[in-house]
């Protein structure tokens, strides 16, 4: 990574902002002060507005596609962005103020429709309430005649006939006359006549049984003003769909939103970059970071672009990182990002990552079958769908990881598990099992456990050490000497005397002094050596023999390498499963289209579940059992200054 | 002959002990994740990988059943005797238990994971190595409980 200024006339500071941004070379440097005689132009206003516009758009896309949702396939996340000429940015610019509008319009008319909708629901409330009076014949409001008065209201309570004259008729002397119109257990809605002159009377009585009147009363007969309620309701609801019908009308405009969506979020970064420079009242200066490699590309761009100067400098501590790497190893790149970029201590632990990923991923999940369809069906992805760089490199992760896949399925002797063996014998009515059809020599995943199991501690011995010479690497690199040897080498040649010790159980005798020997005198090396930083005599020794304790860790770490035995057996048994569930209808027609049906749907369960327990658990092996030995991460990513959108992405530029 | 009544309560004991925990760790996951793509749907993949990894134990609780039919003369093998019959029930407990309380575990640390997703996606391998620290003791019971099924056969008990 290379440190780069860039300065230039502001007349050209389109031109090369521009240039720089659909190229995707360099990383803007946040400085926090300007440079003496320069100044910073506030662009947040710019920026709000953009914003506002993104966002309106990108309602106005929600409400679209509410109205039609848009038919996506599952396979379409694997295409590539399309790649546009520069002069397509300017077309969308163009068009970008009537996009607006018209998405402004979107959103009228969705806010139209949710209020007619309220009005839906305040009319719905209304019918409701008027619903238990449907069989009264007179206005809600009739007034008074000359001689009687009219109370119409509701009680809180259930009344009848009866309940309802013995309450009224608490009051001696009062006359009264009362229709019921609808009762339930909380609530009478009644009609009572009484004479004018006891009208005060009765209504005292009506309030101790928390008699109310109905709260916007209607000239209208109850029935006569559901109806017209109705009515209203419906002409309501031919509106929304009417509006409905209109939103509907702008669909063609979907793309186009979408791409002016990109626009501004594309004149937004730049926006947010010109914050960034320091200008004078003629000049302009960007700092940056830039890629070593790319630097001969940048200036001549530049100086292609206008009249300028562009000068390299060594990158900072503080430069991001951006890895590079051959092709068996990018893939796993995105593996080191997930966890953490490198820093400047570390080196790129990217390629020894990817041979240990593929190879542990091949072991869990050991099937010849399956990595051949993990193969082919990532082959034909890349292939057919010619994705961008990050989906490429999942994809081509899954593809080396398939290889490695078929190499310990051929090992382990499973091709779908014992596929093979079960339709021969189901066929032929012979018992061979996949290890005699085989022609070369396979281990058993079931009778040869304990062999895999010694395998794969042996394969985390390896995986270890490996991790650990990174270390030492690391730390010669850096001259630290007495952490290289002291505390990583010595701990180095233990576990080789342990792993000799455990060679020399098995083979001979011979082999057990030479590694007790090495593990011993490794163990006093660390008794002497680690406890250098304490003081006094006592304080070294005892620091030292604590360090011992450490074994603990590394026993640990070589166990949880168990791992690839138990995924490795648990692909290989789910699998024969399977194949059994397969055979059980016989040979007959409808066994045959049952077994087929069974093979498909089992073996694809199979593969989903174990590929995801694989990459899972592989991943796990490089992060906490590698990566603890001497990645010390915490790096910046690389994030250019580049064309960022969702829909296209620009023609001749480096991909990010 | 009598062997082969504890061999196939062995089988399910594997199966149903780490099949509840495996159940109530996806359950509890699956229910989380179910609220954060309520907000969000566009992280189902990453929700049905951490929900899925407290499925694990019953796999392996699954293969050494699987494994103990395949031996005791259900789906193959010699009846085994009283005495290996109750082996396999010893054998199976490991698993057993080991996969339904570490199912338990993960489903915890399974939702708490995904809470941390939620909040901020680029989390989502850190929760996931999380998630997976617990694995490893459902693996070393699976582990224990498979030898021993696996050579039970062999010895004459």
């Amino acid at each position: 990574m290379k440190s780069v200024r860039i300065i230039a006339l502001k007349e050209d500071r389109k031109r090369i902002l521009e240039h720089l941004q659909n190229s995707s070379l360099i990383q803007v440097r946040h400085n926090e002060i300007s440079e003496d005689g320069f100044g910073r132009v506030d662009t947040s206003p710019q920026l709000q507005q953009f914003d506002r516009n993104e966002q309106l758009m990108t309602q106005a896309l929600k409400i679209l596609d509410k109205v039609s949702p848009e038919k996506k396939s599952l396979l379409d996340s694997f295409k590539g962005k399309k790649e546009v000429e520069p002069e397509h940015i300017g077309s969308i610019a163009a068009a970008s103020p009537k996009i607006v509008g018209i998405c402004k319009k979107i959103c009228d008319l969705e806010k139209q429709k949710a209020d007619l909708s309220a009005e839906r629901v305040r009319l719905k409330t209304q019918t409701v309430q008027l619903e238990p009076w449907r069989t009264l014949d007179i206005p809600m409001n009739t007034p008074d005649t000359a001689s009687t008065a009219v109370l119409i209201g509701t009680f809180p309570k259930m009344f009848d006939d009866v309940t309802l004259a013995e309450a009224l008729a608490q009051e001696e002397d009062l006359v009264f006359e009362y229709e019921i119109f609808f009762s339930s257990a909380n609530l009478t809605c009644a009609v009572i006549f009484v004479p004018k002159v006891q009208k005060e009377k009765a209504e005292n009585i009506l309030r101790t049984l928390g008699f109310t009147r109905p709260l916007n009363p209607t000239s209208r007969t109850p029935s006569e003003k559901i109806k017209r309620l109705r009515q209203k309701d419906a002409e309501l609801e031919e509106k929304i769909a009417k509006t409905t019908e209109n939103l509907k009308n702008y669909i063609e405009y979907r793309q186009a939103i979408s791409d002016t969506i990109d626009y501004y979020s594309v004149r937004s970064e730049k926006y947010r970059v010109i914050s960034e420079l320091d200008q004078s009242n003629h000049t302009f200066i960007l700092y940056g970071y830039v890629p070593e490699c790319d630097c001969d590309k940048l200036k001549a761009l530049c100086e292609n672009a206008a009249c300028c100067v562009v000068e390299f400098s060594e990158a900072g501590d503080d430069a991001p990182v951006k890895l590079k790497n051959n092709k068996f190893a990018e893939p796993a790149e995105s593996i080191v990002t997930m966890y953490s970029p490198p820093s400047k201590e570390d080196v790129d632990p990217t390629p020894i990552l990817a041979f240990f990923f593929y190879f542990f991923f091949g072991m869990m999940f050991s099937d010849a079958g399956y990595g051949l369809v993990m193969l082919i069906a990532t082959s034909i992805a890349l292939k057919v769908f010619k994705p961008d760089k990050s989906m490429r490199n999942n994809l081509k992760l899954f593809r080396n990881c398939g290889v490695a896949t078929v190499f310990w399925g051929l090992v382990f002797g499973s091709i779908f598990g014992d596929a093979p063996a079960v339709y021969y014998n189901l066929f032929t009515g012979n018992n061979v099992t996949m290890a005699e059809l085989l022609p070369w020599p396979v281990l058993d995943t079931q009778k040869d456990a304990l062999t895999i199991m010694i395998l794969s501690i042996g394969l985390g011995l390896v995986h270890i050490l490996v991790g650990m010479g990174c270390k030492f690497y690391v730390c010669m690199k850096h001259k630290r000497y007495a952490e290289a040897f002291f505390d990583t080498g010595l701990w180095m040649t233990m576990l080789i005397g342990f792993a000799v010790l455990a060679a020399g159980v098995a083979a001979s005798p011979v082999l057990i002094t030479v590694g007790a020997g090495i593990a011993i005198a490794s163990a006093a090396g660390l008794v002497l050596t680690q406890g250098r930083a304490k003081k006094g005599i006592f304080g070294k020794l005892i620091g030292g023999v604590a360090s011992l304790y450490d074994i603990t860790s590394y026993i640990s770490d070589l166990l949880s390498y168990s791992r690839l035995l138990a995924l490795g057996l648990t692909t290989g048994v789910m699998a024969q499963v399977f194949n059994m569930l397969s055979t059980l209808m016989g040979t007959n027609i409808f066994g045959i289209i049952f077994m087929i049906v069974i093979f498909i749907a089992g073996h694809l369960i199979t593969i989903g579940l174990n590929a995801l327990g694989s990459y899972v658990h592989t991943m796990r092996l490089q992060y906490v059992e590698m990566f603890s030995k001497f990645y010390e991460g915490g790096g910046r990513k690389f994030e250019p200054f580049a064309v960022r959108c969702n829909n296209f992405k620009m023609k001749n530029s480096e991909e990010i | 002959m009598e062997g082969i009544v504890f061999a196939i309560l062995a089988a399910s004991i594997a199966t149903v002990l780490s099949g509840i925990g495996s159940a109530k760790g996806v359950g509890g996951a699956a229910q989380t994740a179910m609220g954060v793509l309520s907000e969000d749907s566009s992280m189902f993949g990453k929700m049905l990988v951490l929900t899925l990894l407290p499925g694990t134990q019953g796999l392996y609780g699954f293969i050494v059943g699987f494994l103990i039919m395949i031996n005791c003369g259900v789906l193959g093998g010699e009846v085994p005797t009283l005495m290996q019959g109750l082996a396999y029930v010893a054998a199976s407990l490991a698993i057993g238990f080991g996969g339904m309380i570490s199912g338990f575990a993960q489903g915890k640390a399974s939702v708490a994971g995904i809470s941390m997703c939620a909040k901020d996606e680029s989390n989502f391998s850190k929760a996931m190595v999380s998630i997976t620290l617990v694995e490893i003791y459902a693996l070393l019971a699976f582990i224990v409980s498979l030898l021993m099924v696996i050579s039970i056969p062999g010895i004459k008990m």
